[in-house]
């Protein structure tokens, strides 16, 4: 019988054993499975697995012989008005949207209190409060979120390319961890449209504070399946 | 280079304050003394839980990006950016559940965003990127509330361990 690989996180479906403590009888066929079965570990859908044994458990976007990537169309959909260098170390300036600065300015926030700089740490997020003061409003629905991210799944196809092609490897894990998310959150926003409330109603759901990951079950696993940090980084979000 | 104690480490063995030449160790916030630690790194040898680091003060110049690497990750940001916006608008739904959910969306919104932001070229903040940009801020927000100060302070602070 055969064993499924989830893309994602790795758990393996092995078909002789199934999942007992879950109700699934070992010898079930992953075809038997209902198509609304999620990954026990991450959560991701049945399109996310593979088949052992035939490919390696890359990403089928991260393959070789792709064609060279077109040019990445920057055009914003909100205004860009905070001017900041354009990261790669020459002159030119990239112009951000007050919600990008926001962002950008909590990461360096981050990035001073993993220094345990509390001061530098304050100040940025003091400058990233600023700018997310001024971000405004963006109406929208959770089918426009997954319009949003199956929209960033392609984008990130070619980022992944770009990035294994480059040997630039942070660039290549980040561009990694955010596929694989993205998958998820994907996978959550379809129960949420299939199943309404009840898909959290009497259970709990966690944020990876590294990663951005979402659990939704009672207790967060020991690790987060994406980025692999300790389950103390999982946060839970409270309904208030 | 200087000592920083990880608190959600720390067992209060207590064993830095007897071996710390300085006292460095010994504060009531449960952080190091920046300006009486010489960077000897005795503490960190002798902690028990491993809960103290060494870390230099000036940090090398951060890992050149390339324009081909960084554009897709600015494309992404910029799509997160927008849907942490909408994830906001959806937190002040009248469902519960919705608002819980949207909230979750939010954060993960904006973790993804910030990583995306730290391999764009903007990891170190100590870095000439970061300078360049708290100067452009200082010299082109005209809105009053623009908080001039900690940005001011911010090229203070980080001046120091910039190359």
């Amino acid at each position: 019988m055969a064993k499924y690989i989830c893309t994602l996180c790795k758990y393996v479906y092995d078909e002789d054993v199934g999942i007992p403590e879950k109700g699934i009888a070992p010898g079930t066929k992953w075809s038997d499975l209902p198509d609304d079965w999620v990954c026990p570990l991450c959560g991701s859908r049945k399109k996310d697995f593979e088949l052992m044994g035939e490919q390696a458990s890359v990403p089928t976007s991260v393959k070789d012989e792709k064609p060279e990537p077109r040019v990445v169309n920057t055009g914003s959909e909100l205004d860009g008005t905070v001017k900041v260098p354009a990261g790669y170390g020459d002159d030119d300036l990239r112009a951000l949207s007050y919600a990008e600065a926001a962002v950008l300015c909590s990461n360096l926030s981050k990035g001073c209190e993993k220094q345990y700089l509390m001061e530098e740490s304050a100040a940025f997020k003091k400058i990233s409060d600023y700018y997310m003061s001024k971000a405004g409003t963006v109406e929208g629905t959770f089918d426009d979120l997954m319009a949003l991210i199956e929209e960033n799944l392609s984008t990130n196809d070619e980022a992944l390319r770009i990035g294994k092609k480059s040997g630039d490897r942070g660039a290549y894990r980040v561009t990694l961890w955010n596929n694989s998310v993205s998958k998820i959150l994907a996978s959550l926003l379809q129960r949420f449209s299939d199943e309404g409330n009840a898909m959290l109603e009497n259970t709990n759901i966690y944020v990876c504070d590294i990663c951005g990951f979402i659990y939704v079950g009672d207790e967060p696993p020991a690790i987060c399946p994406i980025c692999k940090v300790p389950s103390v980084k999982l946060l839970k979000v409270r309904r208030d | 280079m200087r000592a920083i104690r990880n608190s959600a480490i720390c067992l209060k063995d207590c064993l830095c304050l007897y071996i710390c030449p300085t006292g460095a160790t010994d504060t009531e916030t449960g952080q190091i003394d920046a300006n009486k630690c010489t960077g000897c790194g005795m503490c960190a040898r002798a902690c028990p839980a491993h809960a103290i680091t060494i870390v230099p003060k000036v940090y090398p110049v951060q890992q050149p990006k390339t324009k081909k690497v960084v554009e897709p990750l600015y494309v992404l940001a910029k799509s997160w950016a927008k849907g942490e916006l909408i994830a906001d608008s959806l937190s002040r739904s009248e469902n519960p559940v919705e608002r819980q959910f949207a909230v979750a969306l939010r954060e993960s919104f904006r973790r993804q965003g910030e990583d995306l932001f730290r391999e764009a070229g903007y990891m170190l903040p100590q870095s000439k990127n970061v300078r360049e940009m708290l100067m452009n801020m200082i010299m082109n927000e005209m809105d009053p509330n623009f908080p001039k100060d900690a940005a001011l302070k911010l090229l203070q602070l980080l001046q120091e361990q910039d190359r």
